[in-house]
């Protein structure tokens, strides 16, 4: 009884659930409710009244209020994230409320809009929250599935594992290369020192390695195996595989970084545009009682 | 005696620390390659197989020259032969390797091999994060959200300060939708109505340029300048603020109540100008609208009804005890007529009370007149008519606009002179074959200076003999005047006379339009709403009631040719009380009668 009582324990603990879920779909269920109540409400006063729905509205002050305060609580996700705690308010509650709160905030804000948009700051501000809900589900997109990419892709291996790999194999190269005359050597120092791992921000996103100087390495070893003999050409046989070796050892790394520039990129758009966004939500709200 | 060759190899370990290897070559010159073969070996794949040689020349000197051609540094110069002074601590540079050159121990030349610091490989997992290397995050962050705060907040409200009548309005971004075409001179001058930070805008605001109780001439002026291509129009109060507030009734449901609660809280009233007409929004057509209505003409502003005309004028007794307006929930309960009855007079002074339709009033107008006798067909009048001839404007029956002349929505007054006179002349006497004429407008005087009640510096210019007489029972002035005994010297007098122009002051109808002057199908002509043909009396009221009215208003295409709306704005406007809204059409119309380069009041549309 007690070993089978121990074991369910352990199977508890170790079930994952994720943010998605938590809570049974808790903050799902209200966000929408909150949206199903915003267009009810909506719907009636659209009905009831002549006039035309808005921010200047009663119901539209309401939701202007009520969307300003899901800002910016979202916003403070970041402040959080910061802070290590336990409890009943874990972090994962919090991504799980975000994620959803921030989903309905497309129907609650667009509702404050009346549906009036023009080339102003009021605009501005609705087109930067809808730019950070975006990337934000850009971002949920990618922490549900990437992770399980990122894991395939390295195995066993760590990805202190895979560069230490690469370094070793650099040293193997240059043990190897000694033999070579200047032509061939250039060629393994145009792979030892030419070649650039991860690279920029843009090459990481879009995996863009096509011009990877190990790669030239490997193309202009062939055609000087062809001529050489001798010591020469059996370093250059060495060279060849170490090189193809490289090769994939690089390409491990490389689809490594690929996948979590992914799996980070969105953040690139996410952060800056919230912050934006806070400040186009000032500026919205002080000109609008300003020139009120 | 050649000179021998200290070799000292230093070899940093990775712990730290170093291993020194010394080695002497005592022939005087010394390979330098990668080859292991190589004096001093460089296992560097820059450096060529045997790229040099080092050869000592002298005491001290030394040699460096290329054997492939392929160049070296020394001190960090590029050379392919090279002849130093080893005192001097040369530092030559093949690959990552650099030779230091030095005075050995027993005149040798000291050659210290070390190999170049390398930076450690990367081995560190962050390598796999993804850093932006122009912006971070954080700094990407910050930078938009302050040029945010800059241009859209900072630039507008320092702008006015800095740059005064600048062409660019920086506070142009905060508009939150057009201006409707009526306003849109104002597009560039936000504070004209945001006069006050954080203040919704107030009626003053409004009135700067609609108040039509204030200076016209200024406010065009003032509107001018702000580059408004027409007149303002100009509004009058339907009645008094403090009435109005108390005549509204409140919110019907809990809903409205919560936001009449809400925007008294913020100091956002709803009594204001900008309550009903509001700026900044485009209102979607209304096709139940009325034609005639101007509320929701294209180019003014939006138009939200925050209580209509029934809202109101239902219960309002309730409400405003002291109100003498009787309800009108809606068209079909309009109350009848009440036209503005001459009930006698104060001296000279009519005294016009208001009169139910219901409680057939009589009008003491100071006339003896019978409709009736001048428009028989067949009779003397008629006659008369025919007798004067079309030269002088009759020639037949008389009709209406014998007498009644039209004159825009309306008539000219009635003048005795041009009405009446061609029949009943006012001849005196015959003087030398000539008609002596008494003036019609001197009468009065004359009767004046007879009572006593003039002073004489204006003398009669009758024989008092021919007044007494005209003034007699059968006399000339009894045909159509009441005359009353006076103590004055004709012992008696005309009293006086009252015809207005206007029965029904708060109601406008224009008699103009089509459908009220008997022009198309199943439009009304005079004798559909005046009896006149069988009024003998002038104290008849010749008007009909609101029923008349019905016969066409509020009736569908189905019932009725002449259909018409039954809008209170048909006969009511809110801005004008006793008009009727003008619309852009209307006023389109009256801008093309203008003078060349004179501006239309109000906005013209169809």
């Amino acid at each position: 009884m007690a070993g089978a009582h121990g074991q369910t324990q352990r199977r508890k603990t170790s079930t994952h659930e994720s943010f998605l879920r938590h809570g049974g779909f808790l903050f799902a269920r209200l966000s929408l409710a909150l949206c199903a109540g915003a267009i009810a409400v909506y719907a009636y006063a659209a009905f009831h009244d002549r006039l035309p729905q808005g921010g200047g509205t009663t119901l539209g002050y309401t939701l202007g209020a009520l969307g300003a305060i899901l800002i910016v609580w979202l916003a403070l996700l970041g402040v959080r994230k910061r802070a290590v705690s336990d409890g009943h308010y874990s972090l994962k509650a919090w991504v799980s409320a975000h994620v959803y709160l921030g989903l309905s905030l497309i129907v609650i804000a667009t509702l404050h809009t009346g549906f009036k948009f023009g080339l102003n700051v009021h605009t501005l501000a609705y087109g930067l929250m809808l730019l950070v809900i975006a990337s934000g589900a850009v971002g949920v997109w990618a922490y549900a599935t990437l992770p399980r990419a990122l894991s395939n892709n390295r195995g066993d291996t760590t990805r202190k594992q895979m560069l230490g790999e690469i370094h070793d194999l650099d040293e193997q190269l240059l043990e190897a290369a000694q033999p070579l005359s200047r032509p061939n050597a250039e060629i393994v120092r145009l792979s030892l020192e030419g070649t650039d791992i991860g690279g920029g921000f843009w090459r990481r996103l879009f995996g863009a390695y096509g011009d990877c100087a190990n790669d030239h390495a490997i193309a202009l070893v062939g055609p000087a195996l062809q001529v050489a003999s001798g010591r020469e050409a059996t370093a250059l046989r060495k060279v060849d595989q170490l090189l193809r070796d490289k090769a994939k050892a690089l390409g491990k790394a490389r689809r490594q970084m690929h996948i979590t520039a992914l799996l980070e990129a969105w953040l690139f758009v996410h952060v800056p545009a919230t912050f934006a966004l806070l400040a186009a939500l000032l500026v919205h709200i002080v000109s609008v009682f300003l020139y009120w | 005696m050649t000179q021998a060759i200290t070799l000292r190899l230093i070899t940093r370990q990775a712990g730290g620390g170093e291993i020194v290897r010394v080695r002497r070559i005592d022939w005087g010159e010394a390979l330098i390659g990668r080859s292991p073969e190589a004096d001093i070996h460089l296992p560097d794949l820059a450096v060529d197989m045997e790229h040099a040689l080092l050869q000592v020349t002298g005491q001290g000197r030394v040699t460096v020259k290329t054997l492939t051609g392929e160049p070296f540094l020394v001190d960090g110069k590029t050379t392919s032969h090279v002849e130093l002074e080893v005192v001097r601590g040369h530092v030559i540079t093949f690959g990552d390797f650099n030779l230091l050159l030095g005075q050995g121990g027993e005149g040798d030349v000291a050659v210290t091999i070390l190999k170049r610091e390398e930076e450690p490989p990367a081995t560190s997992a962050s390598l796999f994060s993804l850093r932006a290397t122009m912006f971070g995050r954080r700094k990407m962050a910050w930078t938009l959200g302050l040029v945010i705060l800059t241009l859209c907040l900072l630039a507008p409200l320092i702008s006015p300060a800095l740059v005064g009548h600048a062409r660019i309005h920086p506070d142009r971004q905060w508009s939150s939708g057009p201006l409707s075409k009526a306003h849109a001179f104002l597009e560039k001058d936000c504070q004209a109505c945001h006069a006050q930070a954080f203040v919704s805008v107030r009626d003053q605001a409004c009135l700067a340029c609609h108040n039509a109780g204030g200076d016209a001439a200024k406010i065009d002026a003032r509107v001018g300048r702000e580059g408004s291509p027409f007149l303002p129009l100009l509004i009058s109060d339907h009645a008094p603020h403090d009435l109005l507030l108390r005549a509204m009734p409140p919110p019907p449901t809990v809903r409205g109540r919560v936001a009449g609660m809400f925007e008294t809280a913020m100091n956002h009233p709803s009594d204001r100008c900008a309550s009903c007409h509001r700026e900044h929004a485009v209102l979607p057509a209304d096709p139940a609208a009325p034609k005639t209505a101007d509320i929701l003409r294209a180019g003014k502003p939006a138009l939200v009804v925050v209580n209509d005309c029934a809202a109101c004028h239902s219960r309002l007794k309730m409400r405003l005890p002291s109100t003498g307006l009787v309800d009108t929930p809606s068209w079909d309960r309009h109350p009848d007529f009440r036209p503005l009855v001459t009930v006698g007079f104060d001296g000279p002074q009519p005294r016009l009370q208001r009169v139910a339709l219901s409680a057939h009033p009589q009008e003491v107008n100071g006339l003896t007149f019978s409709h009736r006798i001048h428009m028989d067909p067949t009779g003397g009048a008629a006659r008369q008519g025919q007798v004067l001839g079309a030269a002088r404007g009759y020639g037949a029956a008389l009709t209406c606009q014998s007498c009644h002349r039209p004159d825009g929505a309306g008539f000219k007054p009635i003048e005795m002179e041009r009405d009446c006179g061609a029949c009943h002349s006012l001849a005196f006497a015959e003087v030398g074959g000539q008609l002596k004429t008494l003036r019609h407008h001197d009468m009065r005087n004359v009767a004046g200076v007879l009572r006593g009640a003039l002073p004489p510096a204006n003398p009669p210019v009758a024989d008092p003999a021919v007044l007494r007489r005209a003034l007699a029972p059968g006399g000339l002035c009894v045909d159509c005047h009441t005359v009353t005994p006076s103590a004055g010297p004709l012992g008696r007098q005309i009293a006086p006379v009252h015809i207005p122009e206007r029965m029904l002051p708060w109601g406008d109808f224009n008699h103009a339009v089509p459908a009220h002057s008997g022009v198309g199908a199943g439009a009304a002509a005079c004798a559909d709403c005046h009896q006149a043909r069988t009024s003998d009396r002038s104290q008849d009221l010749l008007i009909e009631g609101v029923a008349t009215c019905r016969a066409c208003h509020g009736k569908t295409e189905h019932e009725t040719t002449a259909f018409a709306g039954a809008q209170c704005s048909e006969c009511h406007s809110y801005h004008q009380p006793g008009e009727s809204p003008r619309t852009g059409q209307d006023r389109l119309f009256t801008a093309l009668g203008l003078p060349k380069g004179a501006k239309p009041r109000g906005l013209p549309t169809f």
